[in-house]
């Protein structure tokens, strides 16, 4: 009886709130609207925060999911930097393939910008030297032709593996495999052509070549090295299910004894593990999404001003008719629950029709950008919710004052 | 449902009601003992400031005496809390104002079981029982029509209707006759008296004479007293 009594009263709350709202059709619009930008402002802050989580992960993936990456470079303890150069040898990575547990396979590279060259079209792009297990550690899987193999880093071949935009800038639609390439002026045969792995953060995974590490050495050998087995970087791949920050100590003790590094000295290499980068990536893309949502939730908050007052102006309007309701035996409470409705329902209507434009502006912003936008179900839901919550918030002012006014006084009123 | 006792529908003992305005104090109701029993007709009358609408104010349970007792169908209403009130006013006590007080845009089945949302009633029962009263006020081709179709006089008997849906113990009429013309007036005087035929109690606040008539007593208010109580003697009949 009582469930039954209270279901029946919030339904004729929301009918004679809607009777209400269309009455002042134009208002009801215009105070809607301002709930409406404020949603759409929270959803599409909470969407392109979403995104750019999904696509800071996505790159990190495709990296490869359970990775290493060692680099040269003395790790950065604040501002204080020991030594200038740090050292990473092809000894080096051996020495952790052999002692360190759970490694799957390592990617030795050599990095240089080179200009190729084919009849009057040129392009400039990064050529990776690499071994023939760079595809499987770096995640990376061939469309046509092969990948640069054993024979190839043992003899120096001067093979070539492109990526598709490369391939795509120097061909067009032509098929590259088997044509010749001059690479700084030397012919290269192009054996391979790289799958696609799109981009991220506008940056184009797809453009780029590989070549054999030892021809790398030979031919493109930068300043930036000084052995002659020096490494600008070392991917160091992981079976399933190895604790990372684990084999990371244990890479930090192989080379640390490898390069004699006193007890206290800062190491003249940096690690960082892909769940490293996650975890740094997810704290800063947070922190990204929280001051958009916080921005945006100024215009709701604006909007929530505007439900209130234009309630405490249907409460004014209406004294009439409350007087009239508590004389026909409104308790206070029936008339407090009448206005919290009427608001609700202005700001859920005005949330919803927020939730529909995001929805709409995602995915154009989505195509504009290059970059997800992502509207979730549990964020529309959220907005939903929310923006109920806004208009009983903004809107229990006016209704408790609506409940305290006097019959006779309310009946009274013009 | 009214049970037939020998309670009074409504007692005053003493009853008193100030105002403080602008510092000062305004006796609207002083000393009235009265009772009025089941089946009554009554008129109540006096000038503006004569304290008859604080009186009916009371007597529809809208506002609390100051001091003395007020006794609705033998419960004392001085010490109840407003949601007390409330449920008084729903089941007891049917209004009936000067300018129909419906809602706007609302229809008149609508606005008749609007007292029936409050006492809990389910959407189907509302509507039947909203329609039934309709009808036996002659508009159940109305049920529909929103206020600003209907006629002065039509509006006036959905206001009856709704005043009576809940099955109260009296109406309480505050000039219902004034905002219509002779013609209209008289057909809602004879819709009183024939609902008071049927034992309905019926307390009409008036000031004008014409309207006191269709009552069987009348009670003269002045400067917040009872200076007259007696059965009208001249009491019009509808034909």
């Amino acid at each position: 009886m009582n469930v039954a009594r209270a279901l029946a009263g919030w339904g004729i709350n929301i009918a004679i709130a809607l009777t209400a709202l269309r009455t002042n059709m134009m208002r009801s619009i215009l105070t809607t609207l301002g709930v409406t930008i404020g949603v759409l402002a929270v959803i599409l802050a909470v969407a392109v925060g979403d995104g750019a989580k999904i696509s800071v992960m996505d790159s990190i993936n495709s990296l490869g999911s359970n990775m290493a990456l060692v680099f040269p470079q003395p790790e950065n303890r604040g501002a204080r930097r020991v030594v200038d150069r740090g050292r990473l040898t092809e000894r080096d990575a051996v020495a952790i393939q052999r002692l360190v547990p759970g490694v799957s396979g390592i990617a030795p590279q050599l990095r240089s910008t080179v200009q190729l060259v084919i009849q009057g079209r040129n392009t400039t792009t990064t050529t990776v030297g690499v071994t023939p297990d760079y595809g499987r550690v770096a995640n990376v899987d061939i469309d046509t032709g092969r990948m640069i193999g054993e024979a190839d880093v043992r003899t120096a071949a001067r093979v070539i593996v492109v990526g598709p935009s490369v391939a795509t800038k120097l061909f067009g639609s032509f098929d590259p495999l088997g044509q010749s390439v001059r690479v700084n002026r030397v012919p290269f045969l192009i054996v391979g052509v790289l799958a696609s792995k799109g981009s991220s953060f506008g940056n184009d995974n797809d453009d780029l070549a590989l070549v054999p590490i030892s021809t790398a050495r030979q031919r493109f050998a930068s300043s930036a090295t000084q052995g002659p087995d020096d490494l600008h970087v070392l991917f160091v791949g992981f079976d399933d299910g190895i604790d990372l920050a684990e084999a990371k100590k244990s890479m930090v003790r192989v080379l640390r004894a490898r390069n004699n590094v006193p007890k206290g000295e800062i190491s003249p290499f940096t690690i960082n593990t892909t769940e490293e980068f996650m975890k740094q990536s997810g704290l800063v893309t947070s922190v990204f999404q929280g001051v958009l949502v916080a921005i945006a939730s100024i215009s709701l908050l604006v909007g929530g001003i505007g439900i209130m007052n234009i309630m405490l102006v249907s409460v004014t309007e209406r004294t009439r008719e409350i007087g009239l309701r508590m004389a026909l035996g409104a308790k206070r409470s029936d008339i407090r629950n009448q206005f919290l409705v009427e608001a609700a329902v202005l700001c859920v209507i005005g949330g919803s029709t927020g939730l529909a434009l995001a929805a709409g502006l995602s995915i154009v912003l989505a195509n504009a950008l290059d970059f997800p936008v992502v509207v979730s179900m549990s964020t529309a839901v959220g907005a939903i919710l929310f923006s109920a919550c806004i208009g009983l918030a903004f809107g229990s002012y006016p209704a408790i004052r609506a409940s305290r006014l006097s019959p006779i006084e309310a009946l009274r009123s013009e | 449902m009214p049970t037939v006792n020998n309670v009074p529908l409504l007692e005053t003992r003493h009853l008193v009601k100030n105002y403080v305005l602008g510092g000062e104090t305004v006796h609207a109701v002083a000393d009235v003992s009265l009772s009025i029993a089941r089946g009554e007709f009554v008129a109540i009358m006096g000038a503006s400031g004569s304290g008859k609408s604080t009186f009916m104010n009371m007597i529809g349970a809208l506002d609390l005496p100051t001091s003395g007792t007020l006794l609705l169908d033998g419960v004392d209403v001085g010490g109840l809390t407003s949601d007390q009130l409330a449920v008084i006013r729903n089941e007891n006590i049917g209004f009936v104002f000067q300018q129909f007080n419906l809602l706007a845009r609302t229809t008149a089945l609508d606005n008749v079981a609007t007292p029936l949302v409050y006492a809990g009633l389910s959407g189907t029962e509302r509507r039947e029982r909203a329609a039934k009263t309709l009808s036996s006020m002659g508009l159940s081709d109305r049920l529909g029509h929103t206020p600003a179709k209907l006629s002065g006089g039509q509006q006036q008997r959905v206001a009856i209707a709704r005043a009576l849906v809940t099955e109260p113990l009296m109406l309480l009429a505050d000039e219902p006759t004034g905002a219509l013309d002779t013609v209209t007036s008289e057909e809602i005087m004879n819709i009183f008296q024939r609902l008071n035929d049927d034992g309905i109690t019926v307390i009409v606040v008036t000031h004008e004479p014409d309207v006191a008539q269709y009552a069987a007593r009348r009670i003269l208010f002045r400067d917040g007293r009872v200076i007259e109580d007696a059965p009208v003697t001249d009491r019009r009949r509808s034909s």
